[in-house]
């Protein structure tokens, strides 16, 4: 379930991983001889260039709908998750209403926020944030739930108030499970930010992909491709150093 | 009596968990005056736990009468309780626990650090201050859960099979330990055990707990914990089997009924 980069030993294996990925994907540029899998220098060469022009706006642009989405989820999902699991009786109320909504899936609301939210940003936020936000939610809660009940009755018995409770028995211990769905969450997230920014909308690396390929232009269209991949890299490894750095106990 | 420090009558308890109710503790009458080590032993699920729950304040639902120095039970006040796995919390070093009931206490920054640097001073912790619960020993951990309680100056001391997940001689030594800061502090001592020698050695007042529904079987005036602090003298001994027979007798009882 956990995969991170281990700080010592890890680099090397990382780099090595990257020479791997990067001969496959040379080897296969070779046997399809296809403009769209051009071999990784010429692609790395035409990343670069697209980045002077406007391949950046469109990655900022995505990178904010993503962002944005991801901390609304947070801060909707993760107050809320301990608050019912935390009270037993609220969840007999409000766990048939996750279970029966949980295994829709979201996505396919996304006409009727176009419909209903405009064309905008906002419409692409909310559907995203309404994926992240259950993902969290539910994580939070089992996390929530399953906390031993030894550290919550002995924080009480030092005199900790319902708030005390939260900040360092409650938000501390499900903080790992949270780190996780954020980042499963994350992954979601841009699987869906991809499929939003292909409808209705001009800016976005996802139109950029799709509107390079309409155009015929396959260098810009991989090179779009490499900047959501890397994009979709970096909030991972900046998710893995948060981790890092706020749940060093987990791994003593 | 009811000017005793502590003093329980007639204490019910039950729980209702949806499908079956469960009586966990019926009329049960306890008193210990201040100053003085009580010890709880009785058979698992008996309601050892939940008598100690009450007395911590974290059940106030529960009737009759329960009374710590005539006020009842209240949370975070004069009462210090310390748990089978220790409750220490694993994100936090082993200062962060410590200086954590201080904190909801409102104390200041200053007062927080001489509390908590000359208790761990005391219990040798201050080189560990820095350590997370999981790079500690059971027995340091136990200490630091010592330390926690100690901290805030409590006058009653509430145990739960405190050092059952103790290896012997750690187990040993943190018993004498507690004794020393008894002797030191005169706080009064409810300690629960599954261990006849843990009784025999701590308990200046033994109770013996039965079963189902869960009340109180025997009280034993325990002359030897005060007489002897050693461990093989032949009185310990004879009070440990005295003890054991008797617990034999009341779980026979128990089966039978
Ligand atoms: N929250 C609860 N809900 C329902 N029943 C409970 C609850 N807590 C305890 N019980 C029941 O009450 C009885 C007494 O439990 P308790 O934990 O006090 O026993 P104990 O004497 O501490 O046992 P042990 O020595 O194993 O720790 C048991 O039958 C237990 O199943
Ligand atoms: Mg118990």
């Amino acid at each position: 379930m956990r995969q991170t980069l281990k700080k010592s030993g890890g680099t090397i294996a990382v780099v090595i991983s990257l020479i791997v990925l990067l001969i496959i994907w040379w080897l296969f540029s070779l046997a399809l001889k296809n403009p769209a899998v051009p071999p990784p220098t010429d692609a790395i060469k035409n990343f670069l260039a697209s980045l002077q022009k406007d391949l950046l706006t469109h990655l900022g642009i995505s990178l904010y709908r993503v962002l944005t989405s991801l901390f609304l989820a947070a801060v909707l999902g993760v107050p809320l998750g301990i608050w019912i699991g935390k009270n037993q009786k609220i969840d007999d109320w409000v766990a048939p209403m996750i279970y029966l909504t949980y295994p829709v899936p979201k996505v396919v609301l996304l006409p009727v926020f176009l419909i209903i939210l405009g064309i905008g940003d906002v419409s692409k936020i909310v559907l995203i944030t309404l994926i992240a936000f259950y993902l969290i939610l539910v994580t939070t809660r089992d996390a929530a739930k399953n906390l031993e009940r030894g550290y919550i009755s002995s924080v009480q018995s030092l005199g900790a108030g319902s708030w005390d409770l939260y900040i360092h028995v409650f938000l501390p211990g499900c903080l790992p499970a949270i780190l996780t769905s954020l980042r499963l969450g994350l992954g979601t997230a841009m699987a869906v930010l991809f499929l939003v920014e292909t409808y209705a909308t001009q800016e976005g690396i996802g139109f950029f992909i799709m509107d390079s390929m309409s155009r015929l232009n396959y260098e810009d269209m991989f090179a779009g491709i490499i900047g959501m991949g890397l994009m979709g890299f970096f909030l991972y490894l900046i998710l893995d150093k948060v981790e890092n750095l706020l749940c060093r106990w987990v791994k003593l | 009596m009811k000017d005793d420090y502590l003093f329980i009558k007639s204490l019910k308890v039950d729980f209702a968990p949806k499908k079956a109710p469960v009586r966990a503790l019926e009329s049960v009458d306890l008193s210990l005056s201040r100053g003085k080590r009580g010890v709880l032993i009785g058979p698992s699920g008996c309601g050892k736990s939940t008598l100690i729950n009450v007395l911590a304040g974290l059940n106030a639902d529960y009737s009759g009468q329960v009374l710590i120095d005539g006020r009842p039970p209240l949370r975070g006040g004069e009462t210090a309780l310390i748990l089978q796995d220790f409750g220490l919390l694993p994100w936090k070093t082993v200062w962060d626990n410590v200086v954590l009931g201080l904190k909801f206490r409102q104390k200041s920054a200053g007062e927080i650090k001489a509390a908590a640097e000359s208790v761990l001073e005391k219990l040798g912790l201050l080189s560990l201050a820095q350590r997370y619960p999981a790079q500690l020993s059971g027995g340091q951990r136990q200490r630091v859960a010592i330390a926690r309680a100690l901290v805030l100056e409590p006058k009653l001391l509430l145990m739960d099979e405190p050092f059952s997940s103790l290896d012997a001689l750690t187990r040993e030594e943190i018993q004498d330990f507690l004794l020393e800061i008894w002797e030191e502090t005169r706080l009064t001592i409810f300690l629960i055990t599954h261990n006849i020698e843990e009784a025999v050695f701590l308990g200046e007042k033994i109770f013996i707990m039965s079963h189902s529904p869960g009340r109180i079987r025997q009280e034993i005036e325990n002359n030897v914990s005060n007489a002897s602090r050693q461990r093989g003298q032949t009185q310990f001994w004879e009070m440990c089997s005295f003890l054991r027979s008797f617990l034999h007798r009341s779980s026979h009882y128990a089966a039978d009924a």
